[in-house]
């Protein structure tokens, strides 16, 4: 196995009295892609905030390649990682190239002006998301699935080789969603970044991502392939639902086929 | 998109700076040539220049020059402040009075003079000299500290935009209530001078006073370039930012520190202007639209001119009794805010 990028062990986090995440250990290879899944409140973006340093861990530490996260500065740890949390604002009148370019900070600080590698990566961020268009659409005037795109694309700018993305896809329709987990294949397999993210759909989890974390209460039940996790009969427990996996092809993920009670007699 | 579009916005946005620094020098001059006294322009000119009559050098290098250069550097202090905590805070209702600054240095203000004059001759009601040379210092000293209070009281727990607006507010509400308390109990006689500094007026201003907001004016424009980005960053939510790459905290620390500072050190010296600090970073925002990076020049620029005409309209209006700068702004402000609103919702 090649060399972690990022990782983390026995990470716990706490809200007040409440253990939002305990012993939490994930390494994460070049160009891998993991996925984290579990019902809501299982700690899955206090993970992610955790291991982008957002969040002071109360044990255990991430650490970007072999440097503790704790110990970078945000500008450092910028340039490695980008973190894109759920539901994002920005302010009113921001445009999207403005927002992209504030992907480039970590890259310009405080003085430099903007050169042409930073132009070049904006460039790129906005045709890699299919924005190069809406470069000057206000922020307000655009949909749900492009401005969640062009979020993403601020933080392709960043140039970042590790991407932690917190539920990239929710409140995007069907078409929209699939761009997104496309464009995410894309970067792991041709520009080699990492990245984890948070998901609710389990078969898009399967589907897409090398390998799944499931989290429960703020415990790791869970860290491997896909069909390891079909075979483990924990997301029937963890998320308390009937069904079953189904393969659809042999080279296929399996896919997680949910009972509904509507149609519970019927039987295939 | 070409390399020519943004070269020629460049252009385009450099001409529209100069152009109000050119309407900021040109309120400069009229403010100049205008006043209660009239003097003709050729007079002026010569006083300017170090001639003509005693009368007329009086007038203008010892009461109109200085008076109007305490008004630009006032204006741009507490413009500048408004966009630095309309942007930190993310809301677009911070201003030096909302979070607490004003009311701090109002206090401080009004506890010294009540102290200072009670110490030296209790119980007359007569009007002496009162130690008005202090009252800039005073001020200041009084506004960093409310802002300082306020800033530990958010810090302690965790630095919420909502809450430090909220914390500015209530501060901000406790000591005015003190402030206005302590001049209730206090001799009528005295009161005319605290009223007239209270709404924020720039009659008899000096070049001690010019003299006294310059360092600050000069100190925070000089910082103010390392604020620049972190400006527009410190607007999204924290943990964005943070990803983006800055240092929340120290950045938002340092803004809110030079707002304290130019906005105390202003109302120190004319009192509370209200609205230059909320109505003018709307106004640059609006007339900057999605250059960004006009907002903070265009604030300057629109600092100074908006003090220097509203303080010109009021001389000329009120003639010898003259109207307060502060009360111009406000009742001009309104309607500006109003007209703004309108069009950005």
């Amino acid at each position: 196995m090649k060399k972690p990028m990022l990782s983390c062990s026995g990470l716990s986090v706490k809200y007040g009295r409440r253990e939002a995440l305990s012993d939490f250990s994930l390494s994460l290879a070049p160009g891998e892609i993991r996925a984290l899944i579990g019902p809501n409140g299982s700690g899955k973006s206090t993970a992610l905030q955790a291991l982008a340093g957002l969040t002071r861990p109360v044990a255990g530490s991430a650490a970007i390649g072999d440097r503790a996260v704790a110990y970078m500065s945000r500008r450092e740890i910028a340039r490695h990682l980008a973190f894109l949390p759920q539901q994002p604002v920005a302010p009113d009148e921001m445009t999207v190239e403005q927002l992209v370019r504030q992907g480039r900070f970590t890259h310009v600080g405080l003085f430099r002006g903007y050169g042409p590698r930073d132009e070049e990566a904006i460039r790129w961020a906005l045709e890699s998301t299919g924005l190069a268009d809406f470069a000057d659409r206000g922020l307000r005037e655009l949909s749900g699935g492009e401005r969640q795109r062009a979020w993403i694309s601020a933080a392709l700018a960043q140039e970042a080789q590790i991407l932690l993305l917190d539920e990239p896809t929710s409140f995007l329709d069907i078409g929209y969603q699939i761009e997104v987990l496309d464009l995410v294949y894309r970067l792991s397999r041709e520009r080699g970044v990492g990245i984890v993210m948070a998901i609710h759909d389990l078969n898009q989890a399967m589907s897409i991502c090398d390998r799944i974390s499931l989290l429960e209460k703020g415990r790791l039940v869970f860290d491997g392939q896909a069909h390891a996790l079909a075979d483990s009969g924990l997301i029937e427990k963890v998320f308390r639902v009937q069904g079953r996996f189904v393969q659809l092809a042999t080279e296929a993920p399996p896919h997680f086929d949910v009972h509904l009670s509507r149609w519970r007699d019927i039987t295939p | 998109m070409t390399a020519a579009a943004p070269q020629s916005r460049r252009e385009a946005s450099g001409w529209l700076v100069l152009a109000f620094a050119a309407i900021a020098l040109l309120s400069l001059a009229i403010a100049t040539f205008l006043g209660v006294v009239d003097l003709p322009p050729a007079d002026i000119v010569a006083a300017l220049t170090g001639h003509g009559s005693s009368e007329a050098r009086s007038i203008i290098l010892d009461i109109r020059l200085p008076r109007i250069l305490t008004g630009i550097l006032a204006g741009i202090h507490f413009a500048v402040a408004g966009l630095l905590l309309q942007s930190i805070t993310r809301n677009p209702l911070a201003d030096p009075s909302l979070m607490g600054i004003s009311q701090g240095a109002m206090l401080a203000v009004s506890g010294f003079l009540v102290f200072t004059v009670y110490v030296h001759d209790p119980g007359s009601n007569t009007l002496q000299e009162l130690p008005l040379n202090w009252l800039p210092a005073i001020g200041t000293i009084g506004g960093v500290l409310a802002g300082g209070f306020i800033y530990a009281i958010a810090f302690r727990r965790d630095l919420g935009p909502l809450r430090i607006t909220l914390c500015g507010i209530a501060v901000g509400a406790v000591l005015h209530a003190i402030g206005i308390g302590m001049i209730a109990g206090w001799g009528s006689a005295r009161i005319e001078v605290l009223l007239e500094w209270f709404s924020g007026s720039l009659y008899a201003r000096s070049w001690e006073h010019v003299v006294f907001l310059l360092p600050f004016t000069l100190a925070g424009l000089a910082i103010l370039p390392l604020v620049r980005r972190p400006l527009e960053l410190l607007r999204f939510e924290a943990s964005v930012a943070r990803s983006f790459g800055l240092a929340y905290s120290r950045q938002f620390s340092l803004a809110l520190l030079i707002a304290c500072c130019l906005a105390a050190s202003a109302v120190g010296v004319v009192g509370p202007v209200v609205f230059v600090g909320l109505i003018v970073p709307h106004l640059a925002r609006f007339i900057a639209g999605r250059r960004f990076d006009l907002v903070l020049p265009l604030a300057i620029a629109l600092g100074a001119i908006t003090v220097t005409l509203g303080d010109l309209v009021g001389r000329l209006l009120g003639q010898a009794e003259e109207i307060p700068i502060g009360v111009i702004t406000a009742i001009c402000g309104v309607p500006v805010l109003i007209a703004l609103l309108r069009r950005t919702t």
